[in-house]
């Protein structure tokens, strides 16, 4: 069973699309990353599944099951921006956080040292640093040590050394079992700590899947043999001991391999062997960032 | 709805304005009324020791009187609390936070629909003490005059409060930011009794009566000098058309729930 589903969600603002037709999964234990720059509708996507928005059309279920507030109070979410009342100091609005997710104010000494905020526990939340607000924001989330964790921008705000605790406290709740949706615009945030990720770009949903499926970050072989071979060669490469996966471009083709790219000289030679005459070939290394660039360029979405 | 309610405590009981304004309010409602007797003991003239505006504070009339003076001037006090606990949680984007953190929009909007009630219950036990207090401490309770009648004043003044309070909210649910709604708030209330003026003085009509702020100002008429000023005709006008008023502030207040309802249960928060 899927810890999230989410089935053709479309949201409009006025006559901006902000998320057109997006479907995806997200299975047990898994961290899921959602990754897109600014403005992709990653806060969009995550607002509409925990119901501060209402979507245009399409629908999620939690748990396999319909939404509702009862779901909600099972989560823990840190959307957006630290939201606390700036009268009440960081304790009293944690016990309100805790009232309302139905649990007790027995775990509140926990989660303040979790993110190290025990000696500021008294002060009133308007004092805190943006660093502060955003650590209390991630204390509340811990509230009841849930099982599933919804994380937007969670390292927002938060100095080199925050960020780095924040990383490690995901890894270990991962670590733990839990479940953890993890929206960012930080590429290596992602690829740090996520085990599946969905890439937006202007509300479209360009991929999902497993993080080392979509974000391959290691070698690949570039062949090509001209237009009239291309569906056998793309045959044939499928065919390669331990290619992983085959994407066809305009006019090359890459083959990505499980365990690191095949000798080109033997891909070669197979390709020979059955009759097709390679005029390209080239082992390429790519970057995470530019694949990320790749695949939300402004420029390759008008493509 | 008691969970929901102690959530809300947890907000308020140690936020400084809210015990301010509540203050203000309860003690606004027996101040103002004492500062008109006081005016009208020292400044005003009399003739064989009575008031020319009869004794307005005397049972059975001091419950009108009291009611009437305690609304709708004094509900600008509490009308801006209401305003500043609704508009505060758009302010700090805790409406959003408490239905992430497991609450429906229907029970946020309930709870806070409820502390309007509760606020004008309040104000209504305010108006009754006060009553209570002034009519038999400060006048003799005349001769065969029971102090209760008259007494359903006060469930007048209620019906006004929680009109009055519960259009303050919708205006903080719409506007979300407390100036604007204050504004909205005090512009709607002097702008309707200009139309009222309009109306009446101008174009000869009473339509305007029903008016959703006059229609429950008219449930409690002006009650200074009354024998001198009103006509047995408009008193037995006035009670029959009690029950209009009155339901027709029903309707009006039945509006507003369904309004801010479907407004908090439909938007983008």
């Amino acid at each position: 069973m899927n810890i999230l589903s989410i089935t053709s969600i479309t949201k409009f603002y006025g006559r901006i699309r902000a998320l057109n037709n997006v479907s995806f999964e997200v299975p047990p234990a898994s961290v899921f990353g959602i990754l897109g720059p600014n403005g992709s509708g990653k806060t969009t996507m995550l607002g509409i599944v925990m119901d501060v928005l209402k979507a245009s059309g399409g629908s999620y279920s939690w748990f396999g099951e319909p939404a509702s507030e009862k779901q909600r109070q099972r989560i823990g979410t840190l959307l957006e921006t630290p939201n606390f009342y700036h009268y009440l100091s960081g304790e009293k609005n944690l016990r309100i956080a805790a009232a309302i997710k139905g649990r007790g104010a027995g775990d509140i000494p926990r989660v303040l040292e979790m993110v190290k905020l025990t000696e500021r526990k008294d002060s009133k939340f308007s004092t805190y640093s943006l660093g502060m607000k955003q650590r209390l924001a991630i204390a509340s989330c811990l509230l009841g040590d849930p099982s599933v964790l919804v994380l937007d921008e969670p390292t927002n705000g938060l100095d080199p050394v925050g960020i780095a605790e924040t990383r490690e406290l995901i890894r270990e709740l991962a670590r733990g079992g839990k479940t953890i949706i993890l929206a960012s615009h930080l590429l290596d945030e992602v690829e740090k700590v996520c085990t599946h990720v969905a890439i937006l770009r202007r509300g479209e949903l360009l991929m999902a899947g497993d993080v080392n499926v979509v974000l391959t970050n290691e070698d690949y072989i570039e062949v090509g043999a001209g237009a009239e071979n291309s569906a056998a060669l793309q045959q044939l490469l499928a065919g390669l001991p331990g290619a992983r996966q085959v994407r066809a471009q305009e006019d090359h083709v890459q083959i990505f391999f499980e365990n690191g790219p095949m000798d080109p000289g033997e891909v070669n030679r197979i390709c020979f062997e059955k009759g097709i005459t390679l005029n390209h070939l080239q082992l390429r290394k790519r970057s995470l960032e530019s694949k990320f660039m790749e695949l939300t360029d402004e420029r390759a979405a008008k493509k | 709805m008691l969970h929901l309610l102690r959530i809300e405590w947890m907000k308020v009981k140690s936020y400084r304005t809210f015990w301010i304004l509540l203050a203000m309010t309860i003690v606004s409602i027996p101040g103002w009324s004492y500062l008109i007797i006081s005016l009208m003991n020292n400044k005003f003239p009399k003739s064989n020791g009575k008031s020319f505006l009869g004794s307005p504070f005397a049972f059975p009339d001091a419950w009108q009187t009291i009611s009437y003076n305690s609304a709708p001037f004094l509900f600008i006090i509490p009308a801006i609390l209401v305003i500043t606990l609704t508009t505060n949680e758009f302010t700090f984007k805790t409406h959003r936070q408490n239905v992430i953190d497991g609450w429906s929009r229907e029970q946020f909007v309930s709870v806070k629909l409820f502390e309007v009630l509760l606020l004008s219950i309040v104000c209504t036990v305010i108006v009754f003490l006060t009553t209570l207090i002034f009519g038999t401490m400060l006048n003799k309770v005349p001769d065969g005059v029971s102090i209760w009648s008259g007494c359903r004043f006060v469930f007048f003044y209620f019906i006004q409060a929680i009109s009055y309070f519960t259009i303050a909210f919708l205006m903080a649910l719409l506007i979300k930011r407390a100036g604007l709604a204050m504004a909205a708030f005090l512009g709607y209330l002097i702008g309707e009794q200009i139309i009222v003026g309009i109306t009446i003085n101008l174009l000869h009509s009473d339509a305007a009566n029903y008016l959703p702020e006059e229609v429950t100002d008219s449930l409690i008429p002006q009650p200074y000098g009354k024998k001198m000023l009103t006509t047995p005709d408009q008193i037995s006008q006035w009670e029959h058309h009690i029950p209009i008023y009155l339901v027709v502030a029903l309707v009006y207040l039945i509006l507003y729930l369904v309004i801010s309802r479907r407004r908090f249960k439909t938007s983008d928060l």
